[in-house]
């Protein structure tokens, strides 16, 4: 459990994709490392989210309340974030994420990578870049949905 | 007080002040002989004939004649300078009696002063008088009167000479004195007008000062300090400008006094040259006039310069006392008497008014009685009287008019010694001392030393010289080092009981949830408490005990085992795995401690720590190099701090280099240490420490502790079955640490520990344990509430026949009813004054009056409300 393991799994989550790898460095150091058992939550849905998670090892369940009650809806691996969303705006955890296995958690917090792109603007600019490439595709897919609903 | 400098000295020092003069005295046919001697030796010893000589019937041939006088010299000049040392000494401690007299005089002034009276002076400005405004006294005092005496005598022995020899010329020397006797007091007068201005200004700086002091978060809230500066450049020029003023006045009249002085000289060649020339006056007395003249200039110098002298210290001292004679100071007896009646009966205040103060700080004929088991509430928005209200009944405020009893007497004429036992008083702001909390709530029962220690020996002899000295010097003979605490107000047996009792309210008071905090955080001697420290070995091996049996909770810790490594904790405590006996030993420090280093490197571990110092530099140059100081990363996060950053880059060059010139300096060496000794590997993963390095430091405790055994105890091991003193109590108990890379590890860990010390009946100790905490300056380290809550303690620990509590749980809060509940009920059958802005309080007490812009507006009796 070191800097470049981290450095490595944080390289694989497309957000941080373009940014090099002295800054991804930094990143991982100012974040916490941290061990789930398994049923222990990372975060509840409805909370206010104030960190992104990347699973380093083993899986966690994602689980959204429904009139049925809770059902889990996705399983994600290693290499996985999770609420990434959180730690560039302010929205309520959309779901709630629980370790299935032992795991280790790298966890991100909101203040620190603010301040890490406040210092770095080139940084702020490869996540927008990301950012804008999935807006653009889930603009396609909406396209298409809707061009192939018209169809039909 | 004594008025004028003088009065003060001949009052309290005139005996020792005749002593000097007499010692002067006597000293001075030794000096004379000692300055015949040498002319003796030449002329009669060396160049003399008539050998052999009769000395106190002995013959002396010229050789042994001349041992016989340089001995006697030999001997004059030990005696002289005996006398000088004696005397100079003698002089010195007078002074500094008489200026610790003085000292204490004003600072038990300061205590007299009526409360009104510190609206009008501010400490700023009284520290710098008590303190070093009057130090040039002392130095003056041991001079006052030998001086003036001595050279005022030598003066007209030289003057009667002149005269014997020739009135006229007689005339002549002494005719410059009417002169500089009229001209420089009018010229001094100036410089002491200006002596004046100058101490004013200085106090004024000094309270300003100490003003930006006590409010600096508001000079930075806004943004005010470029006024302040000004405000405090503009009174430095003051002073510059006065000080400039009293330079050129002063060597003026020093230019004035040498001229006058060398005029004489003049008028003695000009008429003496004259007379002699005439026929009239012989050469020779002309000669011996002038060599006698030459004596005349010594002394008359000497006393221009100690009239000016005078004049610098009166003024210094006039400007100081008069600030401490208020026409309305306490009688000195108020504080010093020490007979403790009871007070019983009535308090009653009939037609009483009090002003001088501010509008809104004032009260009308306020007339109400309170019998001595009622509960009154006092009502009244701040600025109505209320406040005013209260002190007077607590007798700290005396009124213009009317009169203040209790059981018909008048509390004006009461000592402190009934006021200050009888009556417990909480104000609208309270005040906690620097100290311990135990200091604070023992505070109100610490009225006079009640059993003194034990002394023998030394301590004995050393404590007699100290009463002699208060003795000599009007101080009190209070004994500090007694023990204070009054245990008969509270019919407690010995210290341990009055305890138990402050635990009681503090229970009560809800202060117990604080100081048990505190008490966690507090450090212990196992020594004195072996019975608290086995308990608390108790509960740690208890708490070891579900660790082992818990996985859950097992997850959270790690605790301290001498075959393990410790990630949670520092690579320096992991190695010592002790904890230096003195707690300000910080890590930084631990890397420069020789014995340290010697056991580093005896066990190898040295260059590999060296090492790993490096890494951890080049991997924080590397990440933090970039970075700009307002980011707050660095300071966060780093092991360096932005302004060590460019001196660890050197570091890291020097290192490049290796040993040798321009390599690593012993100094580097140890900062790399010290940064290899933070690092805490489960948070820091820097990857540096590889399972054999751990393995390494594990085994090389023992080398520490075989070194710690002999570097006398400045270490304490990590003994899983002893109290380790320099850890808090809390770390003691976990004997272990949270885990970092478990969530919230701390959190569920303090609750456990909770749960734990309730169970094993250890949280009154740790409370006990609180009381020692020390609250910072002036109770900084304390919220407002906790503040407030220890001045409640403090008053109800008086367990007074009468108690006033202004503005002191008046909300309306849960917490607030409930605490006002516990007051009534520890009050209960006692008087009790409450004073509150608050309307709805008076709801719940069967008698209230209600303020109102000074006057008494409504008087609610229980009959009201009851039945």
């Amino acid at each position: 459990m070191t800097l470049d393991s981290e450095v490595d799994a944080l390289r694989r989550v497309p957000l941080f994709r373009g940014i090099d790898a002295t800054k991804l460095r930094l990143l991982a150091f100012i974040s916490d490392r941290t061990h789930f058992a398994p049923g222990e939550e990372l975060c509840r849905q409805g909370e206010e989210g104030d960190s992104a998670f990347i699973i380093l090892e083993g899986e966690a369940d994602i689980r959204v309340s429904t009139p049925d009650g809770e059902r889990t809806v996705a399983r994600l691996g290693q290499h996985s974030i999770v609420g990434e969303i959180a730690i560039l705006c302010d929205v309520p955890r959309t779901a709630t994420v629980a370790a299935a296995t032992e795991m280790d958690v790298l966890t991100v917090s909101k203040d620190d990578f603010l301040r890490l792109l406040k210092e770095f603007p080139d940084m702020s600019l490869e996540v927008m870049r990301t950012l804008a490439q999935r807006l653009e595709r889930t603009t396609q897919d909406l396209a298409a949905q809707k061009a192939s609903g018209a169809a039909a | 007080m004594e008025k004028s400098l003088f009065r003060f000295i001949w009052q309290y020092s005139a005996r020792q002040q005749m002593v000097i003069l007499l010692i002067t005295v006597l000293s001075y046919p030794v000096s004379y002989i000692l300055l015949e001697l040498p002319k003796l030796i030449v002329n009669d010893a060396i160049q003399g004939e008539l050998f052999p000589r009769e000395v106190l019937g002995f013959e002396f041939d010229q050789i042994s004649y001349l041992v016989l006088l340089c001995f006697a010299f030999l001997g004059l000049v030990i005696l002289s300078n005996g006398i000088k040392l004696v005397l100079n000494v003698y002089k010195g401690r007078l002074g500094e009696r008489m200026l610790r007299r003085l000292r204490f005089e004003l600072f038990q002034r300061v205590l007299r002063f009526r409360l009104p009276h510190f609206k009008k002076v501010s400490s700023g400005e009284i520290i710098p008088m008590i303190t070093s405004e009057v130090e040039d006294v002392g130095g003056f005092i041991g001079e006052a009167v030998a001086l003036p005496a001595y050279q005022g005598g030598m003066l007209a022995v030289q003057i009667g000479f002149i005269f014997m020899q020739d009135p006229l010329l007689g005339l002549a020397a002494i005719s410059s004195y009417p002169m500089q006797a009229y001209i420089i007091p009018k010229l001094q007068k100036k410089v002491v007008l200006l002596s004046r201005q100058r101490v004013r200004n200085v106090r004024v700086i000094a309270d300003k000062i100490g003003e930006s002091i006590t409010g600096v978060s508001e000079i930075h809230a806004n943004d005010a300090s470029a006024w302040h500066s000004a405000d405090l450049s503009d009174r430095l020029y003051t002073n510059y400008k006065i000080r400039f003023k009293i330079f050129n006045w002063k060597y003026f009249i020093k230019f004035l006094n040498n001229f006058m002085n060398q005029l004489t000289p003049f008028l003695f060649y000009l008429i003496g040259g004259w007379l002699v020339i005439e026929g009239n006056l012989s050469i020779g007395a002309l000669l011996a006039v002038i060599a006698a003249y030459k004596d005349l200039a010594g002394p008359w110098k000497e006393l221009l310069a100690y009239y000016q002298m005078v004049a610098d210290v009166d003024v210094k001292y006039q400007t100081v006392v008069e600030n401490f004679d208020p026409p309305d100071i306490y009688p000195v007896a108020r504080l010093v008497t020490d007979e403790p009646e009871p007070l019983s009966g009535a308090l009653a205040l009939k037609n009483v008014s009090v002003s001088g103060g501010a509008a809104g700080q004032e009260a009308f004929d306020v007339t109400v009685t309170v019998e001595p088991d009622q509960h009154l509430a006092v009502i009244g928005p701040d600025g109505s009287g209320r406040s005013e209200v209260l002190q007077l009944a607590a007798g700290l405020l005396g009124p213009t008019s009317g009169r203040v009893e209790i059981g018909g007497r008048n509390l004006e004429t009461l000592s402190e010694s009934v006021l200050g036992r009888q009556i417990a008083y909480v104000g609208p702001s309270v005040h906690v001392w620097t100290g311990t909390v135990r200091d604070n709530i023992f505070y109100g029962l610490r009225h006079r030393p009640l059993r003194p220690p034990e002394r023998t020996g030394e301590r004995k002899a050393d404590y007699a010289r100290r009463l002699s000295e208060a003795q000599l010097t009007s101080n009190p003979q209070y004994d500090i080092e007694a023990e204070w605490e009054d245990l008969d107000a509270l019919a407690c047996a010995d210290v341990d009981d009055l305890v138990e009792h402050a635990l009681a309210l503090i229970e009560l008071t809800g202060l117990a949830a604080d100081v048990f905090r505190m008490g966690l955080q507090a450090t212990i001697d196992p020594e004195s408490q072996p019975e608290f420290a086995e308990a608390i070995l108790a509960a740690r091996r208890a708490l070891a005990d579900r660790v082992a049996h818990d996985d859950r909770f097992s997850a959270m810790i790690e605790l301290w085992q001498i075959d393990r490594f410790n990630n949670s904790a520092s690579i320096a405590e992991n190695l010592l795995f002790a904890a230096p006996a003195d707690s300000s030993i910080g890590i930084d420090t631990l890397a420069s401690d020789p014995d340290i280093e010697a056991a580093l490197k005896e066990s190898g571990l040295y260059t590999r720590l060296l090492e790993i110092g490096q890494k951890i530099a080049e991997t924080m140059v590397e990440l933090f190099a970039n970075i700009s100081d307002d980011s707050g990363l660095l300071g966060d996060y780093s092991f360096i701090t932005q302004d060590e950053l460019p001196e660890f880059e050197r570091i890291l060059r020097a290192a490049k280099i290796g040993s040798g010139k321009g390599g690593l300096t012993p100094t580097d060496e140890q900062r790399l240490i010290g940064l290899a000794f933070k690092l805490i590997p489960a948070r820091h993963r820097l990857g540096v420490l590889d399972d054999d390095m751990r393995g390494e430091i594990v085994a090389a405790r023992a080398t520490f502790h075989k070194r710690m055994d002999e570097a006398e105890r400045r270490f304490v091991v990590f003994d899983r079955d002893r109290f380790v003193a320099p850890m808090t109590i809390e770390d003691n108990l976990l004997f272990g640490r949270p885990r970092v890379d478990r969530r919230d590890a701390r959190e569920k860990i303090d609750k456990v520990i909770r749960a734990l010390v309730e169970e094993m009946e250890l949280r009154r100790p740790i409370i006990r344990a609180g009381l020692g905490f020390h609250v910072g300056v002036a109770g900084s380290r304390l919220s407002a509430g906790q503040r407030r809550r220890v001045a409640l303690v403090r008053a109800l620990m008086k367990n007074a026949p009468v108690t006033i509590l202004d503005e002191t749980a008046t909300g309306n809060s849960d917490d607030d009813k409930a605490l006002r509940k516990v007051i009534r009920e520890q009050l209960d059958g006692r008087m009790l004054l409450f004073g509150a802005s608050n309307l709805i309080v008076a709801e719940e007490f069967d008698h209230s009056i209600v303020m109102n812009q000074g006057r008494m507006t409504e008087s609610a009796s229980g009959d009201d409300n009851a039945d």
